[in-house]
Parts: structure tokens; sequence; C-alpha cells
């Protein structure tokens, strides 16, 4: 249900603006009009200061934002009393922001020195005798190279090119690493060296350097520091860790303090801007729920005296596109409001699908999973789900949908004789109300296309009430849901389902009710009608993706005996059917949401509502129930 | 031989459509993916987007189980 709104209009002499925008924030409840200039009415004079503030406030709240997301968890302490002090916090802001970035810093170069040493170690684990051994070869240096993975041929090529350019004065060890790069160390006489770096040269090879950090020498020397820096480089992090923390434990309140003023006070200059002033008075606009007026009204006079009046506008000064939108629903039908999250708000004055939705898509999700077992571990996922979530966070929300989905399907479960697939039938002699959906596949696309007709129809009503305000519309719509239900009767009597009597008089209907179709809608109308009809067929997807999951659930209880072992047959039975659960999980939610979306929502749903944003304080949620 | 057509045909009635949705999906999923590199809020809407061609696989399959059931030839 979308809630009733009012729009009232507050009036004060011109120096009481502030006190009263104040007081208005503080109660938490007015969403702001537009500026009410015209006439005598003009926007709040100015200055220069005025375009710098927001200016300022904005890049000071950029560093303090960045602050406390990078601050960390650690708790604060508590936030000190005091008036704002926007120059210290910019002060401390940037300050707290250049120590934390100095120590992200080091922190990455720390990993990336970790990473680098970690490579070097695989290479020093291969080599370790041999590195060890190397400062006491006279007159020989040492190469060492690591060659990419995948070419194994570089290795033979290598020992040949050496062959060749230095006859055979060398030495040549190999390791495979276990990253998949060969690691090689070459020793050839010093007086060679200079050949065999004119042929690492030309082949692009590159010996592996030694880190600047470790200075000059050869790899040998370099490595066992590496390895002892090892030691150092976790004490270094904790070290940082706990420099943050100790920033945190120093700052934290005072950023959440500024960041809470600062938005404040944005939010503050918006509403300045939003209002308007005469020679002696000030006027600012706005919505609030209907109901809350007349204590929004005792309360702000209560707040700034009897000089600031009060005064609801009439419905008829206001168009519905403007009023902002706010659902309220029944505590069963609460959790759905979730789904219409991903649809644009409806328009003011329209209706809220939400009650429809709690209806008809836990009923869709249900038919389309259809069986007891899923059901049941559904509805353990949902318990678990809604034990570890929070009251009014969107899991909760979506745990409480799922327990509905669960509900149905268990419900379906039951119609359909499906425990698990066939396993119910076979083992506890499990028999369907309805039909069984491998069997019985028409039927049960008889029951979806059949609801896909109510569901349209449905729409299509709604379509008709939500526009009677506007008769044409509402003429044209309604005759809509006549015409597509007259088709229906139609195709059925011809079928012989209905009295083939039944016939002759829906025709001759139809043929009347067609001009005046086209007269109340236009002449795309019967293009809509024959759309309609192509919405209630693509509801046979319930029966498909139904049809699919019994299968899938027979199939993989058919696994238990074909595999010739049990253990083997009974692994790849709870395999399939937990495949078959993921689907079941996946594939009808988005079809039903498809279904409200697309065919249901399209025959009424008008979108473009404004989200209701109250002008209130940070602390209270106001600047992020707005975002 | 009728059987064959029958079977064939109902194959065909799975198969094409599952090509089409195969290659509308990756033009979507494509598009999606670089709308989302710059608005990852627009996950759950993505994900919606991605099913929406599903439609042609799923009435291709409602097609195949009728024509298999019409000509008796299923169950």
């Amino acid at each position: 249900m979308i809630i009733a709104m009012a729009k009232v209009r507050v009036m004060g002499p011109r120096d009481q603006l502030a006190r009263t925008l104040s007081a208005i924030q503080d109660l938490g409840v007015l969403h702001l009009a537009p500026p009410p200039v015209g006439g005598a009415v003009t926007p709040p004079t100015r200055v220069p200061r005025d375009e710098r503030e927001p200016r300022q406030i904005r890049r000071i709240l950029d560093d303090v934002e960045w602050d406390l997301a990078h601050l960390g968890p650690a708790p604060a302490a508590r936030a000190p009393a005091g008036g704002p002090a926007c120059v210290a916090w910019a002060r401390s802001a940037r300050r707290v922001r250049r120590g934390l970035e100095r120590i992200r810093e080091r922190e990455t170069a720390l990993e990336e020195e970790r990473a680098l040493i970690l490579k070097y170690r695989q290479f020093f684990d291969a080599f370790r005798s041999l590195l060890e051994a190397e400062r006491r070869w006279p007159r020989t240096t040492a190469y060492h190279v690591l060659l990419r993975p995948g070419d194994d041929d570089a290795l033979p090529r290598l020992r040949q090119a050496l062959t060749t350019v230095l006859a055979g004065a060398f030495e040549l060890y190999d390791r495979r690493l276990g990253s998949g790069e060969t690691a090689v160390l070459v020793v050839v006489p010093t007086d060679a060296a200079t050949n065999l770096e004119r042929l690492f040269e030309e082949a692009r090879v590159e010996e592996i350097p030694v880190p600047a950090a470790y200075g000059g020498g050869s790899l040998a020397q370099a490595i066992p520091q590496m390895i002892a820096r090892l030691g150092d480089i976790p004490e270094e992090l904790a070290a940082l860790s706990r420099e943050r923390e100790t920033v945190a434990r120093s700052a934290r309140a005072e950023l959440e303090r500024a960041r809470a003023y600062l938005n404040d006070r944005l939010a503050q200059i918006d509403a300045l801007n939003r209002s308007g002033v005469t020679a002696h008075a000030f006027v600012v606009e706005g919505w609030l729920p209907a109901a809350d007026v007349p204590d929004f009204s005792r309360r702000l006079r209560s707040a700034c005296g009897e000089d600031v009046l009060v005064s609801e506008e009439g419905r008829e000064e206001w168009a519905s596109a403007e009023a902002p939108v706010v659902l309220s629903n029944p505590r069963l039908f609460r959790p759905f409001e979730v789904v219409l999250r991903l649809m644009p708000l409806p328009v003011y004055g329209s209706l809220d699908p939400t009650p429809f939705v709690a209806a008809f898509f836990p009923a869709f999700f249900g038919l389309m999973v259809g069986d007891i077992g899923y059901g049941l571990v559904l509805a353990a996922l949902a318990l678990l789900v809604h034990w570890r979530s929070r009251p009014g966070t969107l899991w909760r929300s979506v745990s409480e949908i799922a327990g509905a989905g669960a509900l149905f399907s268990i419900v379906a479960g039951v119609l359909f004789g499906e425990l698990f697939g066939d396993l119910g039938t076979r083992w506890l002699g499990l028999r369907p109300i309805l039909f069984r959906r491998e069997d019985a596949i028409l039927p049960f696309l008889t029951l979806a296309i059949s609801l896909g007709a109510v569901h349209v129809l449905l729409g299509l009503i709604l379509g008709a009430v939500s526009s009677r305000h506007h008769p044409r519309q509402a003429l044209g719509r309604g005759l809509s849901a006549a015409m597509l239900a007259g088709v229906i009767v139609a195709l059925l009597a011809v079928m012989e389902v209905l009295p083939r009597g039944l016939l002759t008089p829906t025709v001759i209907g139809l043929l009347v009710a067609f001009p005046v179709l086209i007269f109340a809608e236009g002449v795309t109308a019967p293009i809509e009608l024959l759309s309609a009809l192509g919405n209630i067929l693509s509801y046979a997807r319930i029966m498909a993706l139904g049809v699919a999951s019994v299968m899938l659930a027979v199939v993989a209880n058919q696994m238990v005996g074909a595999m010739g072992s049990v253990a083997v047959g009974v692994t790849f039975a709870l395999l399939f059917h937990l495949v078959n659960f993921a689907i079941a999980l996946f594939s009808p939610t988005i079809h039903a949401l498809r279904l409200h979306y697309v065919e249901f929502f399209g025959k009424f749903y008008s979108a473009g509502g404004v989200r209701y944003a109250p002008f209130g304080r940070w602390t209270h949620g106001a600047g992020r129930r707005a975002s | 031989m009728n059987l064959v057509w029958i079977v064939l045909g109902a194959a065909l009635a799975v198969a094409v459509p599952a090509l089409a949705t195969a290659w509308a999906q990756s033009r979507i999923g494509a598009a999606i993916a670089a709308s989302m590199a710059e608005k990852p809020e627009l996950s759950t809407t993505a994900v919606l987007m991605i099913a929406i061609p599903e439609t042609m696989v799923i009435l291709g399959f409602v097609v195949a189980l009728v024509i298999l059931l019409r000509a008796g030839a299923a169950g």
C-alpha cells in the first residue's frame, strides 16, 4: 500500500528561517519540495560564502570518508563533546589520510617483497648446496636463469648454444620448480663470462636480478639475507597494523562526529536553496505522511514559536507525479517489498503490487519446484539465514521470501506426490493428489496456462482500477480484460471444455466490443490484446521448468542402480540432487520474477515514483535513506 | 521412418531456440559485464536481463513436448 501523503507549507518571519530549518531537520519527516518561487517569493540571497562553503565541505568530507573507510574495524572511543570545528577537522582528516596512505604503501611494499623472496627461495632451495659452494669455486662466475613453463625445448637449446659458444667449458644444473618454471644455474670460467653474457643478450634470456635492496654482489650472497628477511616482514606488518589501530582509536570518534556534522550541514544548505523568501517572511514546502501532519505542526510550533505556521495544501494543488512514495504493507507482505526494489517505484496514487507479488510469487515458485524434499531443504536454509540475519536487513527479507517459497514447494510436492523425485513413491508409497508431473504433461501445461490467464486478467483489471480517474483509459483496460476473458471462453467453447452454445454470444460480444476498444485505446489496442494472449502462453514456462526439475530428480534416483557399486551410485545421485536443487533455487526465482515484471506489471504498473527522502539528521539515517 | 522425423522435429524444436538463446545471452552478458564495470549496483538487474532470452528455449521445450506427446512417442 502506498501511504497517503500531504503537502504542507511552512511559513514564518524571515529571520527565523535558519532556526526553523534546524527544527525541521531534527524532526526528520519532511521531504522538501522544489523552491516555491513566483510572485513576491524569491530564493534566499546568496553571498560568495554560500558558493564556497559546499565545495569546502565536500573536500573535507572526501578525506573523512576515505579515512573512515580505511581505518578498519577498531572500536572508537567516546565522541568528545563540542561544537563544529571545520578547520581542525580539515587538518586532522588530511593528516590521518596521509598517515594511512603511508601505512598502506608500506604494507604493499612489504607484501611485494615477501612474494619476491618466496620466488627466490624456490630457486635457493633447488640449488642450495651449489650456491653455498659457489663462493669456493675459483675464477668462475655463476649465472642464475629462470625458464618459463611450457617451453620444453628451451633447456636443450640452451645447452646446445652453450656448447657451441663455450666449447664445453661450462657446468649447467637445472631443477623444475613447483611453479612450473625451470631454475637453471650456469657456471663458467670468469674469462668466458663476456661470451656467455653476449649469448644471453642475443637469445633475450634474462638472468634473475639481485634485488636492489640487497646491494651488489651475487645471488648466492643475497639469498641468505633475503631468507632472514622473511622472518622480519610479518613483524613489520603487525607493527603497521598496530599503528593503524592506534590511529583508529584516537581519530575515529572525531571523524565520525565530523562526518555527521558535515553531512547535516550539506543537507541544511540544500534545504536553504529549496526555500523561498519575501521581504519579511520565508516559505518552505514539502511532503510528509498525511497522518503525521498534526504531530509535525504541533512539534514545529513548540520548537519555533507561534510565529511559524504550518498549513496543508489542498489535493488539487499538486500532481501525483511530484509526491514521494512510501510503501507500507502488513507484516506478512512486507518482505516482498524487496522484489519491487529492482523496479522503479510506482507513481504516487497508483497501485502498490506488493500484496499480489506476495500471493503469486511463492505459488509460481512452488509449482516449478514442486517437491517435498527440496522444499524441506529450502525451509532449513531459510531458517538458518533468518537466524543469522538482523531484523530489517535484506537477508532477513530474503529468508522470509525463501520460507514462503519452501512452504508452497512442500504443498505442491504433496499435490504432485514428489519427494526427491520419485523416491517418495518408491520408498513410502506416496501418491499424487492432482497428477504426477512427469506423466501428465498436458494437464500440467493446462494448469500453468490457466494460472497465466488468471494472472494476466488480474493485471488488466488492476490496470482498469488504477486508471479510474481517467475514464477513457479505465474503459479501455476494462474492455481489454473482458475481451481477453471472452477470447478464452470462445476457445474453451470450441474445444468443448465449456458448452458449445457459449461460442456464438461470446463472438458477438467480442465483435461489438472491438470498435469500442479501438475508440478507447487507439488503433494499437488489438495488437496489445494479441500480446496479452502471448503473455498468457509465456506462463508455459512453469510447466517446462517443473517437468525439467522432476525429470532431473528421477534421473538422479536412477543413478543409484546404474553405477554397479551402491556407494558410487548414491554419491552420484546426491550430486545430481544437489545440482538439481541449485537449479531449483535459481531458475524458478528468476522466471517467477520475470513473469511478474514483464507479463503482470506491464498491464498496470506505473513506474516513476519519487523515493521518500526526508530532510533529517545524518545520525538518524537521513542521508543514507536518501542514497 | 515417421518416428525418426517426429523425434528429429522435437529435437530441432529445442536445439534451434537453445542456439538462439545462447547467442542472445552471450551478447547481453558482454554488454552487462561492461555496464557493471562502471556501475556495480546493476548486478541484480543484470541477472534478470540475462535470464530474459531463456523464454525462447523454454517455449521450444514446450513445443517439443507437445510434438512428442501428440505423436505418442513420449513415456
